[in-house]
């Protein structure tokens, strides 16, 4: 169970070039969930830093622009190809830090890079496109896809590596100038690809992290220079970045939480259907948007899903993510996992059945470890708390429900339209399943329903307030702006 | 002795593990072999075999890399990896015969832990499949000419 290093120590940000020290002098812990060791300090900078990051990216900004999008692409398939060398140690850090398994953290990993190998289409991404007499006989009218300036990520906790790539990339390889505010929970991750980013031959300011809490997001959202704002994390956050940002003049697409429900029909294929619900269920601890919450079951499918799905939960194997035959790791901190007992305690008071009790998981030589096991709720009603917030862990609520019909009620009761998943052997049911759910993303025998680089990824209503989503053609779409001109020649 | 680390086969990546470990296992103890004065008469056939056994590990590596998602990563279970467990412990001083005997028997349990985990993987990863298959048939291969020394 190699671990990159021990202890990252002070962590710096890097501006303009350089790596720099916070002169804030405030810094945080930076912990590994599943030992319970301090293995960095992460610091809070100041907002005054902040803006020196937004004034170094504005200057990058002319010349970046200038450079042909050909040229740019180049720095990004020498990043592609930096990242793959770095590819098993970006895995092993985010274990450290964050506390998922390593076959997760290493299909993080993938993703990421992924990322970087659609944004090096750009030449091709990026062209507008004309008609000729388009304006009139003899007049020429063209759309240009052009550049806005400076943009600001502020990232969340559950995906260290990917999710600042679901955006940065494709903000600076369409010739804009990028601000990247990792989690204060998980920032080791993103200095360490920042130290591939700088290998790659970026010039300086270009691509920015500013390391800090609400401080940093508040100046980069308040600053004139920030033209746009992309953010992941809480649904009540995600609405006030969403609100201050717009207030401020600024293009925003944040993604905010998540209540999935998988719902099982009487025909769904059994074994494969568990096999892969455990991953959606308990992958990452629960830590995912996309991550099953609700199990609904159709019919009398209820009673054999559930003995053998309690029976499956129980094989879950737990501890430190580096022992490559975990099968789950710890949630992210003592807090995080404070809030996820409470969820489960506030389902037993009323009145839901624990069938399987992760409450007090132990994983021997992890006693300081956040570890909450799969933990399996029956008899769980919609009007339950657990059925309706975001709990964020590896909380199974299982609800019998009479028909697909009955289960859209239930999934179109919740705030959150992210991801819903249906099991079938049936084209029709499935076909009925996706036309009718409203979520932005839909699981056909899929629990994981996780876009590819080149599809937009976000949630519909209180799973994401904004209009272009992330990753893709959105994503460029979201960097850009269409400038028209109409061409005449006298 | 080569020494090896066999985890439990409950994660795509840990089955990828094993193999790793079987690989690195079966190069080691077939370089040892080679080195074997009694059997000195197969020592190219042996470093033969401890070459084409590193390249499968390096086919192994790329394959967890570059292929990997979040949406392969069910859980395995009910896959008892003990059963493919090698020896490592080359026999000191072996002939030809015994040499070849001892190799045959790691050819024999790496074909049986790969044709097994390819009916897994099938589910999960079709290419990771036709690797596991492939390495399978090339153990076989292997054991019935080490068996043929």
């Amino acid at each position: 169970m190699t671990e990159v290093k021990k202890n990252y120590g002070k962590l710096q940000n890097y501006v303009n070039g350089e790596w720099i020290e916070s002169t804030s002098g405030k810094a945080i812990d930076v912990e590994n969930p599943a030992t319970g060791e301090i293995i960095a300090q992460v610091p809070m900078s100041s907002a005054d830093e902040t803006k020196a990051a937004v004034e170094a990216a504005d200057e990058a900004w002319p010349a970046w622009r200038e450079t042909p999008p050909i040229t740019r692409a180049r720095v990004f398939f020498k990043l592609k190809e930096l990242l793959e060398l770095q590819f098993e140690d970006v895995a092993r850090i985010m274990v450290q830090e964050q506390g998922k398994t390593i076959d997760e953290a290493r299909g993080e990993t993938r993703r990421t890079i992924e990322n970087v190998e659609v944004a090096a289409g750009i030449p091709s991404l990026m062209m507008g496109y004309n008609l000729e007499d388009g304006a009139a006989e003899g007049i020429d009218e063209d759309a240009v896809i052009s550049p806005l300036g400076v943009f600001g990520a502020i990232c969340p906790f559950n995906f260290p590596a990917m999710i600042p790539y679901w955006f940065w990339p494709y903000a600076v390889a369409s010739g804009n100038t990028y601000i990247v505010k990792p989690s204060s929970q998980v920032p080791i991750t993103q200095l360490w690809l920042t130290k591939v980013v700088e290998q790659a031959g970026f010039p300086p300011g270009v691509f920015n992290i500013v390391n800090g809490s609400h401080e940093v997001s508040d100046t980069l959202m308040e600053h004139p220079k920030v033209k746009g704002i992309s953010f992941v994390g809480s649904t009540p956050v995600a609405k006030y970045i969403y609100k201050h940002s717009a207030e401020n003049g600024k293009r925003v697409q944040a993604q905010g939480g998540a209540k999935n429900s998988l719902v099982v029909m009487p025909d769904a294929a059994l074994d494969r259907t568990i096999a892969n619900m455990l991953a959606s269920y308990y992958g990452c601890a629960g830590q995912r948007c996309l991550a099953g919450s609700n199990m609904v079951a159709i019919g009398d499918i209820a009673d054999p899903l559930l003995k053998r799905w309690v029976e499956a939960s129980k094989k879950i194997k737990m501890g430190y993510g580096l022992d490559e035959s975990v099968n789950m790791g710890p949630v992210v901190s003592a807090k995080a996992k404070a809030k996820v007992i409470g969820y489960i305690d506030s389902a037993e008071k009323e009145g839901a059945k624990i069938l399987l009790d992760g409450r007090k998981a132990k994983v021997p030589g992890y006693e300081k470890g956040h570890f909450v096991g799969p933990t399996v709720i029956d008899q769980v009603t919609p009007d339950m708390t657990i059925a309706k917030e975001e709990v964020f862990g590896p909380v199974v609520s299982f609800l019998r429900m009479g028909s697909m019909d009955e289960a859209l009620d239930f999934i179109h009761s919740s705030p959150f339209g992210n991801a819903a998943s249906i099991y079938t052997q049936s084209g029709k049911s499935a076909r009925e399943f996706r036309y009718k759910c409203q979520c932005g993303n839909i699981g056909i025998n899929v629990g994981i329903v996780a876009a590819m680089a080149y599809f937009p990824f976000a949630g519909y209503k209180d799973s994401f307030f904004g209009d272009l989503h992330g990753q893709g053609q959105d994503a460029i779409k979201f960097f850009t702006d269409r400038k028209v001109v109409i061409t005449r020649w006298f | 002795m080569v020494e090896c680390d066999f985890p439990e086969c409950r994660t795509f990546g840990s089955v990828i593990r094993f193999a790793l470990e079987l690989e690195k296992g079966a190069a080691g103890v077939y370089e040892e072999l080679a080195n074997e004065p009694k059997a000195a008469a197969a020592a190219e056939a042996f470093r033969a075999l401890a070459a084409a056994h590193k390249k499968r590990g390096e086919l192994l590596e790329h394959t967890r890399q570059q292929k990997l998602n979040e949406m392969i990563l069910e859980p395995i279970q009910d896959m008892d990896g003990t059963r493919y467990i090698i020896d490592t412990k080359t026999p000191k001083g072996a002939d030809v015969k015994t040499a070849a005997g001892f190799a045959a028997r790691i050819e024999e349990k790496s074909s049986a832990f790969y044709l097994d985990s390819a009916k897994i993987a099938k589910t999960l990863m079709a290419e990771a499949a036709r690797i596991m298959e492939k390495l399978g048939k090339e153990s076989l291969a292997n054991k019935a000419k080490l068996e043929a020394m």
